[in-house]
C-alpha cells in the first residue's frame, strides 16, 4: 500500500531542494503548508502528515548496538525518521513522540557528510542502511530518493548500501546501475503475522517477488527475520515462509540473513498495549535483558535461532545466517559457534559485502 | 476578589446534587461533627445562588454535612454573586481546602477531573499538579483523571489510605467486574504495592494468554485452595499465591530455576558455598558466594570447588537445555 500524505508540512529552508521539487511533482493535489522550522517532537496535526526539514545534525552514525551483544557494524545513514506501515512492535512508536514520517530534504548535505565519512575512514567496508529510523523504499515512489543513492554507492570503492524494507516499491531499482553496492533487504514473517501486526506493510508473497525482480535486475538481496514472533505453531509459520522463500529467490544471491527475536524498550510496552489492545505479542514471557531491554526468555531464542537456522542452512549450506544483538553463549547454542571465532560478527558481513563486487576477501 | 455577601440560609435552599465545585471524599471526620456540636459552625460555608433560586455549594461541603446531620439551621453563610464562574468558584473550592488540609489521592482526581473541565492540559499539569504535591507530568494527570470512575469501595479504600492509588491506576483500564475481584483479592491477603501492581499485570498478562478473565484466574482452584487455606498465616498464603501465579505467567523461566535448583541440590556444593546464575540467565556472568570464618576453612572449601568444577556436572548446572 503506496504511503500517500494527506498533508505536507515543509520548512521554507528546503523550498528549493530537489526532494521537495519531486515530492510537489509527485504530489500535486496535496495540501502544503510552509513553516520556518519544526519543533523535534513535530508540529500541528499527528498522523498522516509528511514533514520535510532540514536535519541539522550528522547523517551518518554508527548502529546503537550495546557492550552486551554482538551488533553487526551497520552503520546507518538518516534521511528519514518515522514509518506509516504501522506495526505493531515497532520500536519507533516509542523513539518518536510524532507520528508523521519525516524527511529531510537536504540531501546534498548528507551525500557530503558520508564523501567526507568514507573518504577519512580506514575500513575497509562499510556497510550501510537507510532502514533504522525508516521503512528504506516508504517515500521511494514519492522522491526517488533510490536515484541519489544507488549511483552513489555504485561509485563508491568501499561502501555498500542496504535498503531494508518491508514494501514491495522496487520498481525504480529496475535501471538503475548497482554495480554490486546494494543489496535490497526484506524484513519477513509468516502471512498470519504480517495480517496481525504488520497490516500496513506488503503481504509476503509481494515482498518475495518483489526480492525475485531485485534478484532478476543483479541485485543481491537479504532477509531479516526480525522480529521473530513466538506464536503458537511458530515453528510450522516460519517452515512456510522459508519454504516460499526459496521457490521465489536463488540462495546463490542472498548476502545475508539475520535473526532476531522480539525486543523492546519497557516504555514500548505501555505504548503497544494503548495502541494495539488486541494484539498477542506481548502474551509470550520476557525477561529484562543486559541492555535494558525487554525480550524472550534465552531457552526460547535458542530454540527459535536453532530451528531456522537449521532449515535455513539445510536448504543452502553456504548461507551467511547471523543473529542480530545476542550473546555469545546465545551464538555457541543456537549456531555451535561465536562471531569471535570467525573474526567478529562485523568481519563475517564485510566479507559477505566485499564479495558481492567482487573484491578480495580481508 | 470574588463578591460576596452573609446570609441566613434554610438547608432545603441548597442544591445537594450539584456537585460541580466538590473536591470533597471520604467519610464525615469525628472532631468536624464534635466540634460543630460543640460550638457550632465556627467558619461561614460559601455557596452560590444558581439561576435555578437553589444554592451550589462552594467551600464548606463538610461542614453543611454535617449541620444537615444535626439539623442545624438557618445558617450564616456567604454566598457569591451569580456572576462568579464556575472557573473562579472551583478555585476557590480547591484553594480553600489545600490551604487547610492535605488531599487524599481520590480529592486530587476530583480537582483534575473537574478542573479539567476548565484549563487545557498544559495549563493543568503546570498549575494544580504542583499545588497537589504531584509531578507535574501529563502521564501521572491522565492516571488520576481515570480514578473517579472506579468503583465507590475501590475509592473509598484509596481515600482511607488502605489501597493505593497506584493500584487504582493499574485498576482502572481493567472490567468492573475484574477490578472488584483485584480488589477483595488485595484486601484479604497482605502484598506490598509493587507486589500488588505485579501481580495485576501478571494476572492480566495470563488472561490475556490464556483467553480468559482475571475473575475466573483470581477465582481458579488453584488460587482459592490457597486463599482458603486458612491454617496458614495470611503472609505465608500471599507468597506462595504470588508464586504460582509469577510461575503460570512465565513457565520457561520457573521450569529453568526449578531445573538449576534441583541440579544445584545434586551437585552437593560445600556447606556455606552457594551458586548464583545471572539474572534470569541472561549473559554470562554466574557468580559463587562462599562464608567461611578461618583461612583454612577457605583453603578447604576453595579446593573442593576447584574439584568441582573440573565435574561433568558443574558443566551441566550452567547449560540451559
Amino acid at each position: 500500500m503506496m504511503y500517500l500524505p494527506k498533508r505536507l508540512l515543509i520548512e521554507k529552508e528546503v523550498a528549493d531542494s530537489p526532494l521537495v521539487k519531486k515530492i510537489l511533482e509527485t504530489l500535486p493535489d496535496t495540501p502544503v503548508d510552509w513553516v520556518d522550522q519544526l519543533k523535534e517532537d513535530g508540529d500541528g496535526e499527528k498522523g498522516n502528515v509528511l514533514e520535510i526539514v532540514k536535519f541539522r545534525g550528522r547523517f551518518i552514525k554508527p548502529c546503537p548496538g550495546t557492550r552486551f551483544y554482538n551488533c553487526c557494524g551497520y552503520q546507518i545513514l538518516n534521511l528519514a525518521i518515522q514509518c506509516s506501515l504501522g506495526c505493531t512492535y515497532c520500536i519507533l512508536q516509542a523513539y518518536f513522540t510524532s507520528c508523521n514520517v519525516r524527511l529531510f530534504a537536504n540531501l546534498d548535505e548528507a551525500i557530503q557528510q558520508l564523501t567526507e565519512h568514507l573518504n577519512n575512514s580506514r575500513r575497509q567496508i562499510h556497510r550501510i542502511g537507510t532502514g533504522e529510523f525508516a521503512d528504506s523504499l516508504l517515500l521511494d515512489p514519492l522522491i526517488h530518493l533510490s536515484e541519489n543513492l544507488v549511483p552513489f554507492f555504485a561509485a563508491q570503492p568501499k561502501a555498500i548500501l542496504e535498503l531494508k524494507t518491508k514494501t514491495a516499491q522496487v520498481d525504480l531499482l529496475e535501471k538503475m546501475d548497482h554495480r554490486g553496492h546494494t543489496i535490497v533487504a526484506w524484513s519477513l514473517n509468516p502471512p498470519q503475522v504480517i495480517a496481525a501486526e504488520e497490516s500496513g506493510a506488503a503481504p509476503l508473497e509481494a515482498r518475495l517477488e518483489a526480492a525475485q525482480r531485485c534478484q532478476e535486475w543483479g541485485y543481491r538481496v537479504a532477509f531479516h527475520f526480525d522480529p521473530l514472533l513466538a506464536y503458537p505453531g511458530w515453528q510450522q509459520g516460519y517452515q512456510e515462509v522459508v519454504d516460499r522463500l526459496f521457490a521465489a529467490v536463488d540462495p546463490g544471491g542472498i548476502a545475508w540473513i539475520s535473526l532476531g527475536t522480539l525486543r523492546f524498550m519497557p516504555s514500548l510496552k505501555t505504548v503497544i498495549q494503548q495502541r494495539y489492545p488486541n494484539t498477542s505479542i506481548l502474551d509470550e514471557e520476557f525477561i529484562p535483558g543486559l541492555d535494558g531491554k525487554l525480550r524472550y526468555f534465552r531457552d526460547l531464542r535458542v530454540e527459535m535461532y536453532a530451528y531456522l537456522n537449521e532449515l535455513l542452512l539445510g536448504i543452502h549450506k553456504d548461507l551467511c545466517v547471523y543473529l542480530c544483538m545476542e550473546s555469545d553463549d546465545v551464538w555457541r547454542e543456537a549456531f555451535g559457534f561465536t562471531p569471535a571465532e570467525r573474526g567478529g560478527l562485523s568481519a563475517m558481513l564485510d566479507r559477505r559485502a566485499l564479495s558481492s563486487f567482487g573484491r578480495a576477501s580481508i | 476578589m470574588t463578591e460576596k455577601e452573609s446570609y441566613s440560609i434554610q438547608l432545603q435552599e441548597v442544591d445537594w446534587n450539584d456537585t460541580s465545585c466538590l473536591i470533597t471524599y471520604g467519610p464525615l471526620p469525628d472532631k468536624l461533627i464534635l466540634s460543630i456540636q460543640t460550638v457550632g459552625l465556627i467558619q461561614k460555608p460559601v455557596l452560590q445562588r444558581k439561576s435555578d433560586g437553589l444554592l451550589r455549594i462552594v467551600c464548606g461541603s463538610r461542614r453543611l454535612a454535617v449541620c444537615q446531620q444535626l439539623g442545624l439551621e438557618p445558617l450564616s453563610c456567604e454566598v457569591l454573586s451569580t456572576s462568579a464562574s464556575l472557573d473562579t468558584c472551583l478555585r476557590m473550592a480547591i484553594y480553600d481546602n489545600i490551604a487547610q488540609r492535605d488531599l487524599n489521592p481520590v480529592e486530587k482526581s476530583l480537582v483534575l477531573t473537574k478542573m479539567a473541565l476548565h484549563l487545557d492540559q498544559a495549563q493543568l499539569v503546570q498549575e494544580f499538579m504542583p499545588l497537589l504535591d504531584l509531578e507535574p507530568s501529563d502521564t501521572l494527570c491522565g492516571r488520576y483523571k481515570k480514578l473517579p470512575a472506579l468503583e465507590e469501595n475501590i475509592l473509598d479504600a484509596i481515600a482511607r489510605g488502605t489501597l493505593h492509588e497506584r493500584i487504582g491506576f493499574v485498576l482502572s483500564p481493567l472490567e468492573q467486574g475484574d477490578r472488584l475481584a483485584f480488589f477483595n483479592f488485595f484486601q484479604e491477603l497482605p502484598f506490598s504495592v509493587s507486589v500488588q501492581e505485579e501481580l495485576v499485570e501478571t494476572v492480566v498478562g495470563i488472561g490475556r494468554r490464556d483467553n480468559l478473565t482475571p475473575t475466573q484466574i483470581l477465582d481458579s482452584e488453584e488460587v482459592n485452595d490457597l486463599r482458603r487455606a486458612h491454617k496458614r498465616p495470611a503472609r505465608q498464603r500471599a507468597q506462595k499465591i504470588r508464586k504460582q501465579l509469577l510461575a503460570r505467567r512465565a513457565p520457561r523461566l520457573t521450569a529453568r530455576k526449578e531445573k538449576f535448583a534441583r541440579e544445584v541440590g545434586e551437585l552437593g556444593l560445600p556447606v556455606g558455598v552457594r551458586l548464583v546464575p545471572p539474572p534470569y540467565f541472561e549473559g554470562p556472568r554466574w557468580s559463587l558466594e562462599c562464608t567461611f570464618e578461618r583461612g583454612d576453612e577457605l583453603a578447604t572449601r576453595l579446593r573442593q570447588l576447584a574439584e568441582l568444577a573440573d565435574q561433568p556436572e558443574f558443566k551441566k548446572v550452567m547449560e540451559s537445555e
